[in-house]
């Protein structure tokens, strides 16, 4: 597990996915079976902290005259 | 009469009026009339002009040939005759395409004469094949050739979508219904999902370049991890930009798959074929793009189930062969001297502190470090590092005040 940049969802499921396949199907050592599971069960929660977000975020892009990119945030008029 | 047909002209080769005068050719004065070639050139185109009307006129194409400067000439034949006619620079520009030879067509123009050869010729204003799709069809036709040529068109090039996106881009007009289509979708399904508009007119004159540049400027901020490009229905005028070339190749140049997104199932574009997805309309576009929260949730859920199952099992099987080892060990007691005996029964208990479930709950802990790997050994703690101990039902943060390693013959 990473402590650098935080994972994206993605990540975090393919990992969730990739612990789940391993623990059921591996004989595993004791030691290894728990810290995969403890991994897992992080980032499942994380996974659904994500879940539960309910505003969307909207920029909007601008490409300024020098060719680079700027944006301004879009007020959703729905949230 | 001459003096009528010169007053009716109204304009003259080189001066604005009519000029009479003895120089030889003013009528009436030695013999009979005579005029000078353009004064007759002017007569005729007058008397076409003013005689016929503009009309529509339909016909086969034959010899279209493009000028360097954008006039177009043809002729128009039936099985009888034949018509010579122009198009020039402005109107022809409007052309989706030039007609292809032998194609049925029909103009709108007028009867004129070209002065300066004396051509009888038909000015074209309008054109349109009669033929089904008409010149859109063989505009659209003739470019998905040349790109299925180039291999854009390939299926091997589709890109997957991404399951989870965190940035989905859309490149569509802020003020149409298509964007607050990919809103309201991707509010309720995913609203932890990021959207970024990169705006562009999305009909009328320019609004291929204009999509094909905000799709390049979404490339170049590199945030979108998957792009809806689209506009809500409309006439195939409409839809028009989305079967130009600047557009198809913005969308294959994109460093992100594409999801298509342009007006109704019917009108299949030439953005469409190129994109790595073609979805009927922008909210069927936000739907693939996006997962299903609620879906999503249920499956977390049942992973997490998935994973106390197998970590179940695998303590199960792990305390089992505990157990018989306990039970050999009992057996075989007798004949163990006592120090050996004592040894095993330390890894037993060792064995059992592993196991979480059982052992936890009778007041058992396991420290862990930040990498949740366990810390078996007093040389696994330094002193003042934190580390957190595993209990039944949660775990404690902790940091190593002092250590001390026990005597040796406790080692297994």
């Amino acid at each position: 597990m990473t402590r650098d940049a935080p994972l994206s969802l993605e990540q975090r499921i393919a990992r969730i996915e990739a612990i789940v396949t391993r623990l059921e199907s591996d004989r595993l050592e004791l030691e290894e079976a728990l810290s995969l599971f403890e991994e897992a069960i992080v980032h499942v929660r994380d996974a659904e902290r994500v879940l539960r977000q309910t505003e969307v975020r909207i920029d909007r892009l601008i490409a300024e005259a020098d060719g680079s990119v700027t944006m301004e945030p879009v007020r959703d008029p729905e949230s | 009469m001459q003096d009528d047909l010169f007053a009716r002209s109204g304009r003259q080769p080189g001066s604005g009026s009519v000029r009479r005068g003895p120089a030889g050719w003013a009528p009436g004065r030695e013999g009979p009339a005579s005029y000078p070639v353009s004064a007759v050139n002017a007569m005729a185109k007058d008397l076409l002009e003013a005689g016929l009307p503009m009309m529509w006129v339909h016909g086969e194409v034959t010899g279209w040939t493009r000028h360097a400067k954008g006039h177009c000439y043809f002729t128009l034949r039936d099985e009888r005759s034949q018509l010579r006619a122009a198009m020039f620079r402005l109107e022809a520009q409007r052309l989706p395409a030039d007609p292809e030879e032998g194609m049925k067509v029909r103009a709108l123009g007028r009867v004129t004469l070209y002065e300066k050869r004396g051509d009888f010729q038909f000015v074209v204003s309008a054109l349109e094949a009669t033929q089904e799709g008409g010149l859109w069809r063989l505009r659209f036709d003739r470019l998905r050739a040349k790109l299925e040529a180039e291999g854009l068109l390939a299926p091997e090039r589709k890109r997957p979508l991404p399951r989870f996106p965190g940035v989905v881009g859309v490149v569509t007009s802020p003020v149409g219904a298509a964007f607050q289509d990919v809103l309201r979708v991707i509010r309720t399904r995913a609203p932890w999902t990021r959207v970024v508009l990169s705006p562009a007119r999305v009909q009328g004159d320019g609004a291929a370049l204009d999509i094909a540049r905000a799709i390049h400027t979404l490339a170049r901020s590199g945030l979108a991890d998957v792009v809806i490009v689209g506009r809500g229905g409309g006439s195939v005028e409409d839809l028009w930009a989305f079967n130009e070339e600047v557009v198809a190749r913005a969308i294959a140049a994109s460093p992100v798959p594409v999801i298509s997104a342009v007006g109704h199932e019917v009108d299949v574009t030439i953005a469409d074929l190129v994109a790595d997805l073609r979805a009927a309309t922008p909210s069927s576009a936000a739907e693939r793009a996006v997962p299903d929260g609620a879906t999503l949730a249920r499956e977390l859920d049942r992973s997490r189930h998935r994973v106390q199952t197998a970590l179940r099992r695998t303590l199960a099987t792990r305390s089992t062969a505990l157990a018989g080892a306990t039970a050999e060990l009992r057996a075989a007691g007798a004949a163990i001297v006592y120090s050996r005996r004592e040894r095993l029964v330390t890894i037993a208990n060792r064995l059992d502190a592993l196991s979480p479930l059982g052992a936890l709950a009778r007041g058992f802990a396991v420290p862990l470090d930040a990498d949740h790997r366990i810390l078996r050994d007093v040389s696994a703690f330094r002193a003042g590092a934190a580390f957190r101990l595993r209990v039944r039902d949660g775990s404690v943060g902790c940091r190593v005040t002092d250590t001390e390693r026990a005597a040796p013959s406790d080692s297994p």
